[in-house]
């Protein structure tokens, strides 16, 4: 034993915390002086404080070396703070890394295995082309590593690899490797190795068949799937998703497997079960069927008790499904019930929700709902209550049952009555009715008797839409109007400040009721629009009654346009085109089903290119790291170094990205569009209904075409999908 | 998959990132705040996911803080990442104790480590906190005890990539015992007149396990669907307290959850509830049942309000539980106009207070017996001046309570068998029934 002195010197030595102090002024020298201390806590304190100030959004990438030196301890914490270090600067500050390689080489063969995984998992981070080289070893020997820890980080790496520099990562053969890793005996690296495979694929799809390999392991995936954590489920039933059974039978014993974890209590395990289930859904008998469903619409209804986050996704997602088996969830609909304190985002979903999953010919279930929202219609936050008048018009034209229509246009008429907010929302939801149940008198009468006594100026009525329907009601019902002409004249005289809508919705209701109004009004509405109006739907309908007018029968076919009565709207749900729907349904709980928006499906684009530090040699590159480090231990007022920075490295190639970005939006609009064209009766889409209105006969169809060939540098897709409804 | 989550304070700016792959600009999170203020002004419907320039932001509010997932392509799992959030909520909270911007900020390092190893590349990995305490042992900053270090350099428990990755095998504990809590939420909503609007039972079985080894454990309940056949003599058989005066039926829970541990395939095939549970607490299964439940805690509510000058408040609590059942902590919250002032309470029983912050009145009852029924008035003044155009808020009276001993469905623990194959022990089941109010038991009031 050591005399006691000695002892104790050796304690103090070991213990005693210098804790490195914080002036404003000479902090980096401080934490430098700490990082090269002569005791092993101060050393790792003033790590600590360096992570911390990094965190803090300082730049301490000139303690580089300093910290470096601690890597090689053999306290475990020490060396994971560097690595933590180092990691964070692998992203800005690659050439640095460099300094690190023969450390990372090293700790590659660590007989700890949270020290591998380390080392790998850093070096596949860094982007300079050289250290990829030197990834290649211990890279092939993780893979094969006898821990599955170390496995299934590894397989993982290559996909980081890939990103990186994917000819090396082609050359070095690894993507053989991570093949292999498929029929690994542990299910969390048969996981991890699918999603990397998956990764790989996305970011090119001709390096890997992923669709084959899925096709040759979906025995063992489904022998997984009940070994594993929940995050691997998920992975392997994303990729059972990808795949098409072949036969019913296949299906049905799919769906049999995936079936046990609609009650995993893991909301995304459930959301990708329900996935897989749906895409075989369609393939399997039909008795079975009907079990499915009754798994499956309870599954969907328990995650109604998760976060509201969960929720939400789940919402839409129902809203896809249910468009595809709208009977799923007739039964549960009081689960859809709002509660006073969901959030309102989820509140909204709701209303959706219910009133599509209502089945129009149980009236009493109807009956149900409309007091339930009629309940909505009466609490206080305006966007609620906007879509729960919104759903009450929505559910009668659905159930369309002549009583049920005439009680809920009472509701709507008393609510408009009550309260001075809700005449917006009212308005809009009367008129929809009113378009369902063309013929009704007595419904329009009331109506309009109510709306009539509203003195026209514009406080009453503020949104677009509302106006839009109003012009619309004095168009169809003029006779039911008091003080017809001055309430238009007043829409008229501010129709150059209208939104497109309501412009619209003004030159139709003035070219319907022209013969009741002085002469000059139709005139003048229409140089308006055709001289002051920036908005080319709004012009070119202008220009085509223009042409109307000025044919030789033109007397015959505008009184034929305005006896012309409007079809009645069925529906006012929006629906998805049979093509979008299909697509959305194989991609549940993702994104796009969020936004209803199907992926674009072309390969994803040129991967964005990173700032890979290519070409150098690795000396070279050492003495950049070098000079970088003492540019900066000179300046010690640490300027902005971004600029720097951008010479060394190749640019971000954000264009390819930004293109692939525009790319998706054209899709995007193109759908949109197509879906409202599609379904003509959606309730806002004016435009589409005032040009159905017109009636516009086959002969009219050259004198467009020719008028199209005339304003055809203006006319944008708009347009042109306007003229394709004639 | 996700390309990077930040941590960020209550207007949106990041405290605290971990950039799993670099697809993004590192000044994508700069524009988090100015979209979240962007949507707040245009309206109040928030979804928890923002896209902008390619980019989506999905976010999670936890306390004071916002955590935000952001991810590039469209294919990216959404219901994953937000599973994923609360669950990393979740682990933070067993080792932060509270999760908020303080903590996050005195907890830089544990926090890095942890994200480090619950993902990699955006890919959710190890999320199971008895496990990750083992090799992530970093001192946090918390109220509790750090955990105790061993001597040997931390490394990956072998167990976390097994098929069983939620238990460490060469547990030990002195007696071998296993807690059941049977926990049941009702929420109910009823209208003025006492008529019940709608009700349902969320119910959680959790499960406090101190046993050694690696015990298999057999649950049985009184459920129409499970399979309950009970082998006699085995183990002791559990007796319950609810088991009294009732028929022994059986009843048809819906919605069985599990947690990971319980053998899906197993219940799915033979309708039986077998697992070998983790060491600790951990909630072993949840259910719903949607079955018509009178109310427990009845209030009649009356409120008259005699405008521009006083508001009045009649209130009539009554148990309609079994004269021996308690219910205890009840708190009954009734809403009062956000201009009304100087309350004046007359009351028997527990405590009343004026609760400004959330505009109403908070009644507590400690304990509660069944069938007793007690009173409370109260008058507040309201200004003589009237904002007209304020709307009307309308909020519903919430209670909270809990009843032990009592289960409202019925459910009842038929056995929970214990096998260890190798120690073969004498083991003790503990079970306990308890029903209180979920988040959502209110009263509607009328205007």
């Amino acid at each position: 034993m050591p005399p006691l002195d000695k002892r104790i010197k050796k304690f103090l030595k070991n213990s005693i915390r210098v804790a490195p102090k914080i002036s404003n002024k000479g902090e980096l020298a401080e934490l430098r002086s700490g990082l090269v201390s002569q005791y092993p806590q101060t050393r790792k304190d003033a790590i600590k404080k360096t992570i911390q100030q990094m965190t803090l959004g300082k730049d301490v990438s000139s303690l580089f070396p300093d910290v470096l030196k601690n890597i090689a301890t053999n306290d475990v914490e020490q060396k994971k703070l560097v690595y933590l270090y180092v990691m964070n600067y692998a992203e800005t500050h690659p050439e640095l890394c460099i300094l690190a390689v023969n450390t990372f080489v090293t700790d590659a063969q660590d007989p700890n295995p949270l020290i591998r995984c380390m080392s790998i998992r850093t070096m596949s981070m860094i982007r300079v082309d050289k250290i990829l080289e030197y990834v290649e070893i211990p890279l092939r020997r993780t893979l094969q590593d006898d821990n599955p820890y170390v496995r299934k980080t590894a397989v993982i790496c290559v996909a980081k690899l890939f990103q990186l520099n994917k000819e090396l990562c082609i050359e070095l053969g690894v993507l053989e490797d991570l093949v292999c890793a498929l029929d690994d005996n542990n299910p969390m690296v048969v996981a991890n190795a699918t999603a990397s495979l998956s990764e790989i694929n996305a970011m090119d799809p001709t390096v890997v068949s992923l669709l084959d390999l899925i096709q040759s392991h979906v025995s063992q995936f489904l022998l997984a799937l009940n070994e594993c954590t929940e995050w691997a489920r998920i992975t392997i039933l994303g990729a059972l998703a990808e795949y098409t059974a072949r036969d019913c039978v296949e299906a049905q014993e799919i769906i049999d497997r995936v079936t046990a974890h609609l009650q995993h209590v893991n909301p995304a395990v459930v959301l990708s079960s329900v996935k897989v289930i749906i895409k075989n859904l369609v393939q399997i008998e039909p008795e079975s069927k009907r079990i499915v469903m009754t798994k499956l619409s309870s599954a969907l209804v328990s995650i109604m008790s998760t976060p509201p986050e969960m929720q939400y996704v789940a919402l839409r997602n129902i809203r896809i499904i249910l468009e595809k088996y709208p009977t799923l969830l007739t039964k549960e609909a009081r689960i859809f019930y709002v509660k006073f304190n969901d959030p309102l985002y989820v509140k909204l979903e709701k209303i959706d929700i219910l009133v599509r999953l209502v089945d129009p010919t149980n009236l009493k279930q109807c009956s149900v709902l409309m007091r339930e929202l009629k309940e909505y219609a009466m609490e206080f936050e305006p966007e609620f209550v906007s879509r729960a008048i919104q759903g009450l018009a929505q559910l009668a034209i659905k159930c369309g049952d002549v009583k049920f229509v005439s009680k809920t246009f009472e509701i709507l008429l008393d609510l408009l009555e009550s309260q001075e907010a809700l005449k917006n929302d009212c308005c809009i939801a009367v008129c929809d009715l009113l378009r369902h149940a063309v013929g009704n008198e007595k419904l329009a009468t009331d109506a309009c008797q109510l709306l009539s006594t509203w003195p026209v100026n514009e406080t009453l009525l503020l949104s677009d839409s509302a106006k839009c329907n109003y012009v619309w009601l004095m168009g169809q019902y003029p006779n039911k109007f008091d003080e017809l002409q001055d309430k238009l004249l007043c829409f008229i005289e501010n129709f150059v400040e209208e939104e497109p809508l309501t412009q619209t919705s003004i030159l139709v209701t003035v070219v319907r009721l022209h013969s009741k109004l002085p002469g000059s009004v139709l005139q003048n509405v229409l140089e308006l629009a055709t001289n002051q109006i920036q908005e080319l739907d709004v012009r070119d309908m202008a220009i085509i009654y223009w042409r109307c007018l000025s044919m030789p029968n033109s007397d015959q076919l505008i009184a034929e346009l305005c006896s012309s009565v409007s079809p009645q709207i069925e529906n006012t749900l929006h629906t998805f085109t049979s093509d979008v729907l299909e697509k959305l349904l194989t991609e549940i709980s993702s994104v796009s089903s969020i936004y209803f928006k199907p992926q674009f499906d072309g390969p994803r684009g040129a991967v964005r290119h990173h700032n890979v530090v290519r070409g150098r040699h690795i000396d070279e590159l050492k003495d950049l790291a070098k000079n970088e480090l003492a540019r900066k231990a000179n300046d010690d007022v640490l300027l902005d170094f971004d600029d720097d920075e951008e010479d060394l490295v190749s640019p971000r190639s954000s264009m390819a990205g930004g293109r692939a970005q525009s790319h998706m939006d054209d899709l995007d609009t193109l759908f949109d569009f197509g879906t409202s064209s599609s379904s003509q009766n959606n309730g806002n889409d004016n435009i589409d209904k005032g040009v159905a209105d017109l009636n516009l006969g086959q002969a009219e169809q050259q004198q467009n075409q020719q008028q199209q060939t005339q304003t055809q540098s203006k006319i944008n897709s708009n347009t042109q999908d306007l003229l394709d409804l004639f | 998959m996700v390309s990077a989550v930040y941590f960020c304070d209550g207007k949106g700016r990041p405290i605290l990132s971990r950039r799993y792959r670099d697809d993004i600009p590192i000044s994508a999170i700069d524009k988090f705040a100015p979209l979240l203020l962007q949507l707040e002004e245009e309206s109040s419907v928030i979804p928890p996911c923002l896209s902008h320039d390619g980019i989506q932001y999905l976010f999670i509010q936890h306390n004071d803080l916002y955590v935000v997932a952001l991810a590039t392509s469209l294919a990216t799992n959404v219901a994953q990442v937000f599973a994923f959030l609360h669950k990393l909520m979740e682990v933070l909270e067993e080792y932060l104790k509270s999760v908020e911007e303080e903590s996050v900020r005195d907890n830089f390092i544990i926090i890095y480590e942890l994200l480090d190893e619950m993902m990699d590349y955006g890919i959710p990995q190890i999320t199971e906190t008895k496990m990750l305490k083992q090799y992530i042992t970093q001192k946090s900053f918390k109220l509790m005890k750090a955990v105790k270090k061993s001597k040997a350099a931390p490394r990956p428990p072998t167990e976390v990539t097994n098929s069983v990755s939620w238990r460490a095998p060469n547990i030990v504990h002195k007696k071998n015992e296993a807690f059941l809590d049977i926990v049941e939420s009702i929420n109910m909503l009823m209208n003025q007149q006492g008529q019940v609007l709608r009700s349902e039972i969320i119910g959680q079985i959790k499960v406090k396990s101190k046993l050694s080894g690696m015990p298999d454990l057999k649950l049985g309940i009184n459920d129409k669907g499970i399979f309950s056949k009970y082998v006699e003599g085995d183990s002791d058989p559990v007796t319950t307290a609810v088991t009294e005066g009732k028929k022994k039926t059986n009843i048809e829970l819906e919605d069985l959850k599990f947690h990971q541990c319980v053998r899906l395939s197993k219940f799915e095939n033979e309708k039986i509830i077998t697992f070998i549970p983790p060491d600790g607490a951990f909630e072993l299964m949840n259910y719903r049942l949607s079955m018509p439940v009178k109310p427990l805690i009845w209030c009649d509510v009356n409120v008259q309000v005699h405008s521009q000058s006083r508001i009045e408040i009649h209130c009539r609590a009554r148990a309609q539980i079994k004269k021996r059942s308690i219910a205890n902590s009840v708190e009954i919250l009734i809403p009062v106009p956000d201009d009304a002032d100087t309350p004046s309470f007359k009351y028997t029983h527990g405590s009343v207070k004026w609760v400004p912050q959330k505009n109403a009145i908070l009644w507590k009852i400690r304990s509660f017996t069944g069938g007793k029924e007690y009173s409370m008035s109260a008058q507040m003044g309201l200004p003589s001046i009237n904002a007209l155009d304020k709307p009307k808020v309308k909020r519903p009276v919430q209670i909270k309570f809990q009843i032990p001993y009592f289960t409202t469905s019925g459910i009842q623990v038929r056995y929970l068998k214990i096998t260890e194959p190798k120690l073969l022990y004498k083991s003790y089941p503990w079970v306990r029934y308890i029903t209180q109010s979920g988040d959502d038991y209110t009263i509607k009031l009328n205007n």
